[in-house]
């Protein structure tokens, strides 16, 4: 079976090499985008698995991102999870109807993430 | 000239000098101008060659490396002649061919040679090079015409290439250092990161109502996790109500009695050390070799405040590799935080202590008062909260219930002690006067404003639910909530306890006469709850503090004999 891949979208580049290398050493293939607009149009030409983004980006928040991917059949079923600042709220309405299948808040635990990764493929995959 | 190789390209046992990736990369650079990429060991060996080169290269120019022993040829010499600080060197030591050599060095010593060939200005099918031909089982002829489509090179043109080849080396070997630093920093921040979220996570969990065994041990199996360990446990020392046994978490199976000691043992080491103790071959310890033989590795860290040492926290056995100095200072980070926690869970413990110790005293006063009602205001703060849990409100509501039971008999205190103890009848206005304790109580502890919330159970414990009772006739749910738990706890405790004017009612008949009242005195909830609490929990709350009670009555005799 090849390889599952993931699409990380994240402004800071630390968070991207951490989170890159962690799925990476479990596996995983991954495609880094850092902000929005990019991670949109390789949602579209690579057809990720599984989408990690954070919430604040330039240009196109993580929030808008999944809002988009959601319209396009193409990428309405790509599962998601979402960084977000500690402490930092969002309305619980539209992630669920983004697609985001977890929120985790930064700063998190690449362990913790990773388990989260497999947790949510596992459900896509039923 | 040379290129310093990056340390993880290693040059031993025939391993990748230059990664394979860049060697591809460059080879397929300088192809096209007719040249031919090999890298060789400092003994001459072919590690790499250009795969994809042409015939000229591949059936000529390579042989001729690989087989030089056996050609008439001073190769090996030249290699040999090679050190480290070599720079770009041109030899034609090989019929037809010219090459140029450089070092590549790993820690600054000799580990492969690059080696750019290309055919030379002076091929010519001569004798030199019929005689290859024949040894390598070539045919003259068509190497001439393999030859014809490759261009010549002289000394300056290759030493010119070779040069471009360098430099280009060193960047390819920069950037892939490069790519591995920032993997191994990536690993770095990923390790920070973990740390970063495990203290955040343990110095959320810590609120002061907690338990410090709940803490620690929740604390302990984060950190078993995060720093991949066997065992992790914690001891905390002194006579404190948040002393515990020493425990050890994890998949670690000791002797009894073994943590224990390993406790004991650390406890002096820390104090002396004041800092982490880590041992990573426990079998060769002075101290701890009588743990060798369950665990190889010990980290222990002291849990103090100022100078005194509270406790410790100990991991042993690490999963992957020896415990560093960076498992040391995460687990005294933590050890930090929670020193912080425990001090202030002791501090906590002790001024609750406090408080609850002038509360009894207080209580104590009254009940000197009043031998009969001694140990009353005691089983009624224990009824009072064994009602609050049975009607399902929470603990901290039980626990200001036990308080409001334990005081609202203060008043009587200011209730003169004649009308307390009379044996007969009180007259209307005696009972006047006994009537004024709710109010008297509330009073004396309007100013503990800790207990605010415990007052109104004291002013309204003989409010009834049907409106007909003292001081204010309140009914039903206009009745604050703990005036209506005292008043079932209190009145049922009178009825189970000897009086003045009657003695005590059987603990069934008491209970019958509690579910008759319902509605009328009792808030009929409440009794729903109350005649829940099974009789065998009923007697053992009446039962309680009966050695305290006969301690009491003993001195009040001494004393009235006196």
């Amino acid at each position: 079976m090849a390889a599952k891949k993931i699409l990380v979208a994240d402004d800071e580049s630390h968070i991207l090499n951490v989170v890159s290398l962690k799925l990476r050493n479990a596996g995983y293939e991954v495609v880094t985008a850092s902000d929005g607009q990019e991670a949109l149009e390789l949602a579209l030409s690579e057809h990720p698995d599984l989408l990690i983004t954070d919430y604040h980006m330039p240009q196109m928040s993580g929030l808008e991102l999944c809002q988009k991917l959601k319209q396009d059949p193409a990428t309405a079923k790509i599962p998601t999870i979402m960084l977000t600042a500690r402490g930092y709220q969002l309305d619980e309405r539209d992630t669920e109807q983004s697609g985001v299948a977890r929120m985790i808040s930064k700063p998190f635990s690449p362990r913790h993430l990773l388990s989260t990764v497999n947790e949510v493929l596992m459900e896509a995959a039923v | 000239m040379s290129v310093q190789l990056n340390h993880r390209a290693t040059a031993a046992g025939g391993a990748a000098i230059v990664p394979q990736v860049v060697l591809d990369n460059l080879a397929t650079r300088f192809r096209p101008g007719g040249l031919f990429l090999v890298l060789l060991r400092p003994d001459g060996t072919v590690v790499y060659h250009d795969a994809s080169a042409g015939l000229f290269f591949h059936r000529y120019v390579l042989p001729l490396l690989q087989y030089r022993d056996s050609t008439p040829s001073d190769l090996t010499q030249k290699l040999q002649s090679l050190t480290p600080t070599s720079t770009v060197t041109v030899w034609d030591c090989l019929p037809g061919v010219i090459l140029a050599a450089f070092p590549c060095l790993d820690r600054r010593q000799l580990a492969g040679i690059l080696v750019l060939a290309a055919k030379s200005t002076t091929f010519k099918l001569g004798e030199d090079v019929v005689h290859v031909c024949s040894r390598l089982g070539l045919d003259g002829i068509w190497l001439n015409q393999q030859a014809e489509q490759v261009p010549t090179y002289d000394e300056e043109a290759i030493q010119r290439q070779a040069r471009l080849l360098l430099n280009m080396m060193r960047d390819q070997v920069r950037l892939t250092g490069l790519e591995q630093e920032l993997d191994s920093l990536s690993g770095q921040l990923a390790d920070s990161y973990e740390e970063l979220s495990l203290i955040y996570q343990i110095s959320s969990g810590m609120r002061i109502t907690r338990r410090a065994n709940d803490f620690f041990k929740q604390a302990c199996l984060d950190v078993l996790e995060v720093m991949g360990v066997q065992g992790m446990g914690v001891a905390l020392y002194g006579d404190s109500a948040q002393r515990q046994e020493p425990v050890l978490y994890g998949h670690l199976s000791l002797p009894p009695g073994t943590v224990h000691r390993l406790a004991d043992e650390l406890m002096p080491v820390l104090s002396l050390r004041k800092g982490p103790l880590l041992i990573n071959d426990l079998a060769k310890d002075k101290a701890f070799h009588w743990l060798g033989e369950h665990a190889r590795h010990l980290l222990a860290v002291p849990l103090q405040r100022q100078e005194q040492i509270l406790g410790c926290l100990f991991a042993l056995e690490k999963c992957a590799g020896d415990f560093d100095s960076q498992d040391s200072k995460l687990l005294n980070s933590i050890a930090n935080e929670s020193a912080i926690y425990l001090e202030n869970a002791m501090l906590y413990d002790d001024v609750h202590g406090l408080m609850m110790g002038l509360l009894h005293s207080l209580t104590s006063a009254v009940d000197a008062k009043d031998a009969y009602t001694c140990g009353h205001s005691e089983r009624v703060a224990l009824l009072a909260r064994q009602l609050t849990l049975e009607a399902a409100m929470p603990e901290a509501m039980a626990e200001r219930a036990y308080m409001a039971g334990l005081l609202h008999d203060v008043g009587k205190i200011g209730v003169p002690e004649a009308v307390l103890q009379k044996t007969g009848r009180l007259t209307p206005e005696e009972f006047e006067q006994m009537k004024r304790h709710p109010e008297i109580g509330a009073r004396i502890l309007r100013d503990i404003k800790q207990i605010s919330d415990v007052i109104p159970g004291v002013l309204s414990h003989h409010e009834r639910y049907d409106g007909q009772g003292y001081p204010a006739g309140l009914a039903a749910e206009n009745i604050p909530i703990m005036g209506r738990i005292i008043c079932l706890a209190d009145c049922f405790d009178a009825m189970t306890s000897n009086r003045t004017y009657r003695t005590a009612l059987p603990l069934e008949v008491a209970l019958t006469e509690i579910r008759r009242c319902s509605g009328t005195q009792f808030d009929p909830v409440l009794t729903e709850a109350f005649l829940k609490i099974s009789v065998d929990k009923l007697r053992e709350l009446l039962a309680t503090r009966q050695e305290k009670v006969r301690e009491m009555l003993e001195m009040q005799r001494s004393l009235k004999v006196a």
